[in-house]
């Protein structure tokens, strides 16, 4: 019982305007059995973090971990983000709150031990209209035990939570090309239905101008995305990838290679969106 | 066929205008004219420089981004080394009153003292122009000209984006690498960088 209570859950460790805290899906740690880590971060109303491109400013949070031998820690799972900022400087980041998920594998040759220490220094970048860099000591302590895996039940909504956020697999059956023409890329999908919104969030720095309106053609099969480029992306790129994000907040990870056929004229169109930047970023 | 030129047409439309109102610096291309008043309440104009290279800095003292390069001395220095070689260096605040980073002439000169800064000029932009003129997403955005009035640079002023004094020693000064390779008859090896820090304070009307 004692070491069931001194188990999974960290404690809500103070960050520049809110809590992280370190939780762990399962009960106890299962030598050969992966499983997952989480940094739950809890903002004030008003302050966000970021995501892994964090757009024109800020920084993603990064975590320095240490585990003990035999288990070593995946990257950072991010759940898809949010538009922040104004309508000159877009940030992508989370406001309220967000578990960022890492995988952990542990080797077969785990020894048991009654409570094994994990640990991770993490820094982060809090920003509201003003930005507050924090640095913070996680610890949690789990058991290793050679029994199945068992989910902790207080983690467990917020694992379930966090996993309902992030980007799928697109499906196989949908198509994506991506022509480069001149200062746009025009990103164009046919899903096999009409797509009225959908934003994209460029996984690498410094491709689209992240500020620029990003113009959808809705078309009856999937859509068309026009996508300027940024200022500062001098040599053409192989690859587009990033995560679009449909209405419900359905997201999906894509990855296109671009072609430089130039944009075909005379697709029939049926409808066109203007994305504007949100604006419900930092409130004075 | 009528909905679809229509649409086309309009697509062209919003991207037109989308163009006009994103002109700003861009690398190879022609810096922008300004003209500016200075704390020390002189007024400089950028093309009377021409001839010589220019630094832009974009600044704003209650940034952490900003703070890392003047707590560790990195940013006076950069300063010193490079107005003593003749260059041009001009500080550039584009936080707007009440916001962030904004300050009146005085306090600037203040600060400048303070820290011990030397820039050839803090140049004060409350309402964001010159800012929007180089669509400056940061501070501390760094944007190097060359004496074509060319901008030859334009990003970060270095390779680590954190607010760790300690990730100065082995990082990669983009400023440095741009000045030292340009004046040494070489192409700029890194031209364009995302320009990490803390967003522009520029005024809330601004669109």
């Amino acid at each position: 019982m004692v070491l069931y209570a001194a188990g999974a859950q960290g404690a809500e460790t103070p960050i520049p305007h809110g809590t992280l805290e370190l939780i762990a899906e399962n009960r106890w740690v299962t030598p050969g059995h992966g499983f997952s880590l989480g940094l739950h971060f809890q903002l004030e109303r008003g302050w966000h973090i970021y995501w892994v491109n964090p757009g024109d400013s800020g920084e993603p949070p990064r975590v320095t971990w240490q585990l003990p031998p035999g288990l070593s820690p995946g990257v950072i799972e991010w759940p898809a983000p949010r538009r922040l900022g104004t309508s000159r400087i877009v940030d992508f980041g989370y406001k309220d709150a967000v578990t960022l998920i890492v995988p952990v594998h542990a080797e077969t040759s785990l020894a048991a031990q009654p409570l094994a220490r994990l640990g991770a220094e993490i820094r982060v970048l809090v920003c509201r209209e003003m930005c507050i860099p924090g640095r913070t000591q996680l610890s949690l302590t789990l058991p290793i035990k050679s029994l199945p895996p068992v989910p902790d039940v207080r983690t467990r909504e917020l694992f379930a939570a966090a996993r309902k956020e992030l980007p799928r697999a697109a499906p196989q059956n949908w198509k994506f090309s991506v022509d480069d023409a001149r200062d746009y890329f025009v990103l164009a999908a046919n899903l096999g239905a009409q797509i009225t919104q959908v934003i994209f969030f460029p996984l690498a720095e410094v491709q689209i101008d992240n500020s620029a309106p990003q113009i959808l053609q809705s078309l009856p099969s999937g859509f068309r995305l026009t996508l300027r480029k940024s200022d500062r992306l001098l040599k053409p790129i192989d690859r587009l990838k990033g995560v679009l994000v449909f209405s419900g907040n359905h997201a999906y990870l894509v990855d296109v290679p671009v072609s430089k056929r130039g944009t075909e004229k005379n697709n029939s169109s049926s409808g066109i969106h203007e994305i504007q930047s949100s604006k419900e970023g930092p409130q004075k | 066929m009528k909905r679809s030129i229509l649409y086309s047409m309009l697509v062209a439309a919003v991207i037109c205008a989308a163009s006009l109102l994103l002109a700003a610096a861009k690398v190879g291309q022609a810096a922008p004219d300004f003209t500016a008043t200075a704390s020390n309440e002189k007024t400089f104009r950028l093309y009377d420089h021409r001839g010589k290279y220019v630094v832009l800095e974009w600044h704003n003292n209650g940034c952490p981004y900003v703070g890392k390069h003047y707590k560790s001395g990195n940013m006076q220095r950069l300063q010193k080394q490079w107005t003593g070689q003749g260059i041009v260096w001009f500080t550039i605040i584009s936080s707007a009153p009440g916001k962030q980073g904004y300050v009146t002439a005085s306090q600037e000169n203040e600060y400048l003292v303070k820290m011990q800064a030397a820039p050839t000029a803090a140049l004060l932009d409350p309402t964001g122009e010159i800012g929007h003129l180089y669509d400056a997403k940061t501070s501390p955005q760094m944007v190097v000209i060359n004496p074509q009035s060319i901008v030859i640079y334009d990003g970060a002023i270095d390779d680590k984006p954190t607010t760790d004094l300690s990730d100065i020693a082995g990082a990669t000064n983009y400023v440095n690498l741009a000045l030292e390779q340009t004046m040494a008859g070489k192409q700029v090896e890194v031209p364009a960088t995302r320009p990490y820090g803390c967003s522009v304070k520029y005024p809330d009307s601004t669109h």
